[in-house]
């Protein structure tokens, strides 16, 4: 097995497309619904396209057969088969290359994202829908709903609905209904990073994200301030709905750690002592909090005990800090191609992550630098230089590496399932990504 | 030690504002200080012997002794007292987090800027009548005189003031969604295809106050946010959310300039509704948006509807939401609603009649392209939409004076006073729902006062 795949959303078209196969199969003799050609690609008709968006999103009123075949383990085998099958086409469509060598095969071959396409496959959809319910404006609703083009990795909301399955598991409770409301969870935690996104745009003016132009590049940017807001009242608006105060309680800490973290990056002078403590609270605030709570939410609305919400609360808290130093150190070492924006882009915004503290102590020249916060001309380049010469990505990786060992320890405490072998998946992604 | 710096900092930026920034009204003092001093300015102005405590009995001194003339300063501290203590949000409480210490201290480096973030503070930190300061102060005073359902526990409430402890919250979650509104609102579109920040150092200036002003709006909603969560009410939790999803949808609408400054609609785009009943929300389902759609073309009605957008709805729905904490009926809810509606509508008509007050538009001073009496004054003379079309690129370009002296001449004022006189009355009807306390008292006083502006 070469490649647990990172790129969950190739490998969801092609699976998606065998996984409605396999669902028009089932539901072929339901009256009402009739099975598509198989043979031209994929086009359901428009009713039932509708029929399914429901039952993703926002109701229930399929019929119960569907869902509880879903369920069953039969259906588990199937998964793992098909995503054996499918491996084929991960290597031809895979267009990422992740660092794990060919090695032995595993013994699970757990791709998150197809043990989850139920959940994810009208992920965007749902939120779009959302977006556009909520307004009469039509420019409001195309800047708000710029960045759900599905393009993107969806991490937090795989990682919250993996999370929410292995809980539901745990506690022995899989109703419909939960996965329901887990799953507005994962959609908040989703438009609450794109909210964010779309005002650290306005903040940074950076013209390009995820390989197309920036919101703030297209649109005014007052629109674009107002467009955040906008989608952050919306996900709020949803959440209320779940008629859970402690939910509401644990995510709204989300947004206030949101905002701490940006104030640190706004930055005061930390001495040497400080500063890496100073970047991992930052960190933690900025990325890790999004994940956690949004993670310990759905313990929460499972009614799990404190220990399992705890267990979510502090995996989430390592895959997101994991998932920031590697960020941090893909910085460094991919190209602009691969990311979808420019690299070395902390330091020009006059940033000291991870790599570059980890230089200082083998490069002490670097201090002054990281204080005046790389504006002198060649400061940029120097430090760049610096950090590869010095054993900061190494060392920034190991510590990536230390959190996703803790978050792996952390997941197999809850009950062995396929998504809970997913959780631990998970971290291997987070350690191997190339983008 | 960052906390005592910030207020230091706090301190010396209000000193240093009004030497360094023309146009400031000398007379007022800081909110904050205010606080502290304002019972001396009582005896000074009103010659003030009785000492009526706050305690909510019903002896208020003014519906005995009703004043000569409606004072706005005199009701609004008078309503002040009434609800305990000012709920003015810029208090200590404030003052005291690291972050606005951090804000006030890059605020500083922004000081003689032309971002108009420096305009917004100016307008928050000196509590002049243009502000409606008083809007915390509006959902404390509805919330007493509604009082509250015989099931609250005794320890929610504030006995001294006659609100619950939740009131007092959500009051304060209002004034703080309605400023990191303002200061959102502050933020200068630099795209490249614009006229701001063309040269380097002005650009400097414009992108860092860009990103102070985005992360101060985004501190408030955070905190509102969490704020709100913790008043454990979930359908509080949905309104007031749709209140800020409702200010943003307000800077959406119509034609804009550069700088998303509103442009009228030109006379003629749409038919005019034959029937002119006015739209609100859907009570049932607070997600969906207003149907704005229904009304254009009837500058009243299109007034009301970008006006609810952009303040009824978050007063409104802030008032309704703190019967909700109270327990109170659905009815009363609806109520409540309706007065914060009609009240901030009032009150913006009143501000939009103000720049005509005077025959010669004062230097410096300019209205909004969407005001009441420009909309009016379109439906009388198309014509004027000519003049208007000047502002596609900058609402600056635009003849404000000759604008002024043609609304002058025709009827708009008029229609715009009686929009205000509709809305006040209205207002003052819904609270006839309310029982006669010091608190309702308080209240129509308080739209007394705004009507002799």
């Amino acid at each position: 097995m070469a490649c647990l795949s990172t790129s969950g959303r190739v490998v969801c078209g092609s699976r998606r497309q065998q996984a409605h196969k396999l669902l028009y199969q089932l539901l072929g003799s339901r009256p009402g619904l009739t099975a598509p050609a198989p043979s031209t690609g994929f086009t359901p008709p428009k009713v039932q396209q509708q029929a399914m968006r429901l039952f993703h999103g926002l109701s229930f009123s399929m019929g119960k057969d569907y869902p509880d075949l879903l369920q069953s383990p039969h259906k588990c085998s199937h998964s793992l088969k098909y995503s054996q099958s499918s491996q084929q086409n991960v290597r031809q469509h895979s267009s990422v290359h992740t660092q794990q060598p060919a090695g032995p095969v595993r013994e699970f071959q757990i791709d998150p994202y197809i043990i989850l396409d139920d959940d994810l496959k009208y992920f965007y959809d749902d939120v779009r829908y959302l977006l556009k319910s909520g307004t009469s404006q039509p420019e409001l609703d195309t800047i708000a709903s710029y960045y759900f083009d599905g393009q993107g990795k969806a991490l937090r909301p795989m990682v919250t609905m993996l999370m929410a399955k292995a809980i539901n598991y745990h506690l022995n409770n899989e109703s419909h209904q939960l996965v329901h409301k887990q799953r507005q969870i994962a959609l908040f935690s989703e438009m609450v990073h794109s909210a964010s996104l779309v005002h650290d745009d306005v903040i940074d003016q950076s013209d390009f994200r995820r390989g197309k132009p920036s919101v703030n590049a297209l649109w005014n940017h007052k629109k674009v301030t107002m467009a955040g807001d906008y989608i952050l009242s919306i996900a709020s608006i949803m959440i209320a709905r779940l008629r859970s105060d402690d939910v509401t309680i644990v995510l709204s800490q989300i947004l206030t750690d949101l905002v701490q973290g940006e104030f640190m990056q706004l930055g005061s002078r930390e001495t040497e002592n400080e500063r890496f403590a100073h970047y991992l609270t930052k960190t933690y605030r900025k990325t890790a909090s999004l994940i956690a709570n949004a993670l310990k939410a759905t313990a929460v609305i499972a009614q799990a005990d404190d220990n399992v919400a705890e267990v979510a609360f502090q995996y989430g808290r390592n895959i997101g800090l994991a998932f920031q130093l590697v960020d941090d150190m893909l910085d460094f070492v991919s190209s602009t191609e691969q990311m979808g924006k420019p690299t070395a882009a902390d330091l020009k915004l006059g940033l000291a992550t991870a790599p570059v503290l980890f230089a200082c102590e083998k490069y002490p020249e670097l201090n002054p630098m990281v204080m005046r916060r790389f504006s002198e001309p060649g400061d940029v380049e120097r430090a760049f230089e610096l950090v590869h010469k010095s054993h900061g990505l190494e060392q920034t990786r190991f510590l990536a590496k230390k959190h996703c060992n803790e978050a792996i320890r952390l997941a197999q405490e809850l009950t062995e399932s396929p998504y809970q072998k997913g959780l631990q998946v998970v971290a291997d992604l987070v350690i191997n990504r190339m983008k | 030690m960052y906390r005592a710096s910030g207020l230091r900092i706090m301190q010396q930026l209000r000193r240093r504002i009004p030497a360094e920034i023309q146009g400031f009204q000398s007379a007022q003092v800081a909110p904050a200080l205010q606080t502290f001093t304002f019972q001396q300015q009582q005896l000074q102005q009103h010659r003030w012997t009785s000492t009526t405590t706050a305690s909510g009995k019903h002896s208020s001194p003014q519906a005995t002794t009703p004043p000569p003339r409606h004072d706005w300063n005199r009701a609004v501290s008078e309503a002040e007292r009434i609800v305990g203590y000012p709920t003015s949000f810029l208090s200590l409480r404030w003052l005291l987090s690291d972050e606005i210490a951090n804000v006030a201290l890059h605020l500083r480096k922004l000081v003689g800027s032309a971002h108009p973030l420096m305009k917004t503070a100016k307008h928050l930190l000196y509590n002049g009548k243009n502000t409606m300061q008083a809007w915390g102060l509006i959902v404390l005073l509805v919330s007493k005189a509604a009082g509250h359902a015989p099931s609250v526990p005794d320890v929610e409430q504030d006995k001294s003031a006659g609100v619950l402890h939740s009131q007092r919250a959500l009051a304060e979650v209002t004034e703080m969604i309605r400023i990191s509104h303002l200061v959102h609102n502050s933020v200068v579109n630099l795209q490249s295809s614009t006229q701001a920040g063309q040269d380097v150092a002005t650009y400097d200036d414009m992108s860092f106050g860009n990103k102070i002003g985005l992360l101060t709006g985004d501190y408030l909603l955070g905190h509102s946010s969490a704020e709100l969560a913790n008043l454990r009410n979930q359908e509080v939790v949905e309104l007031i959310s749709s209140a800020v999803r409702d200010f943003s949808e307000s800077e959406f609408i119509g034609e804009r300039d550069e700088q998303n400054n509103p442009l009228p609609y030109k006379p003629g785009t749409f038919q005019r509704p034959s029937l002119s009943v006015g739209v609100d929300f859907n009570e049932h389902d607070v997600m969906t948006p207003m149907p704005i759609a229904q009304v254009l073309g009837n500058p009243e009605e299109e007034w009301e509807c970008r006006n609810i957008l952009n303040a009824g709805s978050l007063l409104g729905k802030s008032c309704q939401a703190s019967l909700k904490l109270a327990g109170q009926s659905e009815e009363l809810q609806r109520h409540a609603y309706r007065f914060g509606k009609h009240l901030a509508l009032a009150w913006q008509a009143c501000l939009d009649a103000e720049p005509f007050q005077c025959p010669q538009l004062p230097l410096d001073v300019t209205f909004s392209l969407v005001s009441a009496p420009v909309l009016f004054h379109l439906e009388h003379d198309p014509g004027m939409y000519a003049q208007l079309e000047a502002g596609k690129q900058s609402v600056d370009n635009i003849d404000y004076d000759k604008i002024h002296k043609a609304i002058l001449a025709g009827p708009a004022l008029v229609k715009t006073k009686e929009l205000q006189r509709k809305h006040t009355a209205a207002a003052l009807a819904v609270l006839q729902h309310f029982p006669a306390t010091d608190a309702r008292q308080a209240l129509e006083n308080i739209i007394l006062a705004m009507q002799d502006l």
